[in-house]
């Protein structure tokens, strides 16, 4: 694409134009410059004066981005209502995948360790097989739930070129959430032996919690931020080598 | 004290009048759309060419218009074409238009513009 369109992408997308409009009113803008340097050229000019002609024929950078950004309808919600984009969404998105986790967990247990006390092995002997297969997924999945929502996060503001400091706050926010969880199984917690589990978010832990609620803060900080960093890190670079 | 509509920006609506209108007798893609304004206003309304894309896409959000691409001698291109709803919105703002048109013309000949079609 060319240059004066790699401008007009990037002031969009800053300007909170989802990137999906961004593209198509870029392709469109790239089919009719081509169409316009073709009847320039038609019409008699040289190559170079033909795209100059064209160029003003499609109206200026600011014209062109001022036109797109008047339509209240094409912005992102990214810019419309970062708190609930980065802050609120996030939050649900974690509480349906722990709800899930809890659920997957409860199912394991009456399916593969009906007699346990609690379905973290506990008592009833190692686990194999299948079995075993089942719960390590689970686990993964439960410790995995919060750095793939940090990742989406920081694939949605990187798309959107958002400012740093709601993106970093929802990932913070994920972190200390997914980081300070906990999980709670017990076969005496309710009448019939049924079986219970439930969830507890240490968000303002004791301090014999915080270590280890702490450390694993911090490896999910680590493992979504950094990525994000790094990638607008490389994008300042390569807008600086571009200028 | 009785509702009354008002007119806050004389050129509001106008692209969208002026697409709706070209839109109804055939589909076009946003070259064709903006070369058939250019031909048949005789040039009056010119504007940057690129601007008519926002217009289009905000048309077609609220319905008014659906979009296709469509590959024509090799080149893949966006065909725009009218709705139902789009017909409507085209007959509205028609009548607001002419309405407006007409008090403007009264305006510019001193209240003698009804004599002077009839």
């Amino acid at each position: 694409m060319k240059k004066p369109f790699n401008e007009l992408r990037e002031r969009l997308l800053r300007a909170g134009v989802p990137p999906r409009h961004v593209r198509r009113y870029l392709t469109e803008l790239a089919d009719h410059l081509a169409d316009l340097r073709a009847e320039e050229e038609h019409a008699g000019r040289s190559g170079a004066d033909a795209e100059s002609a064209a160029l003003v024929r499609l109206g200026g950078m600011d014209d062109l981005f001022k036109a797109m950004i008047a339509k209240r309808e094409f912005q992102s919600w990214c810019v419309r209502a970062p708190w609930a984009m980065f802050g609120l969404a996030p939050i649900f998105l974690l509480i349906g995948a722990y709800f899930v986790a809890c659920l997957y967990l409860w199912l394991g247990w009456k399916i593969f360790l009906p007699g346990a006390d609690t379905p973290f092995g506990g008592g009833g002997g190692p686990i194999y097989g299948f079995a075993n297969l089942y719960f390590q997924a689970g686990k993964l999945y439960y410790f995995g739930a919060p750095v793939l929502i940090g990742w989406g996060i920081g694939l949605i503001a990187a798309r959107q070129r958002v400012q740093a400091i709601w993106p970093i706050a929802g990932l913070i926010l994920i972190s200390w959430i997914g980081g300070t969880a906990q999980i709670h199984a017990s076969r005496t917690a309710v009448p019939g032996g049924l079986g219970h589990i439930s969830m507890a978010f240490g968000l303002w832990p004791s301090i014999q919690g915080i270590p280890d609620g702490l450390f694993h803060t911090l490896v999910i900080l680590s493992l979504t931020v950094l990525p994000y960093l790094i990638w607008r890190l490389q994008k300042a670079h390569s807008l600086r080598s571009t200028q | 004290m009785a509702g009354r509509d008002t007119n806050p920006n004389f050129m509001n609506g106008v692209p969208e009048l002026l697409i709706l209108r070209l839109l109804q007798q055939e589909e076009m893609y946003g070259y064709e759309i903006v070369q058939a304004i250019r031909s048949r206003t005789e040039a009056v309304i010119a504007v940057g060419e690129g601007v008519v894309y926002p217009v289009l896409h905000g048309l077609e959000r609220e319905g008014a218009l659906t979009a296709r691409r469509k590959t024509v001698n090799g080149r893949s291109r966006i065909y725009y074409s009218v709705t139902p709803a789009g017909s409507h919105r085209l007959a509205d703002l028609s009548k607001t238009w002419t309405n407006l048109a007409t008090a403007i013309q009264k305006m510019l000949t001193g209240g003698q513009y009804e004599e002077a079609i009839q």
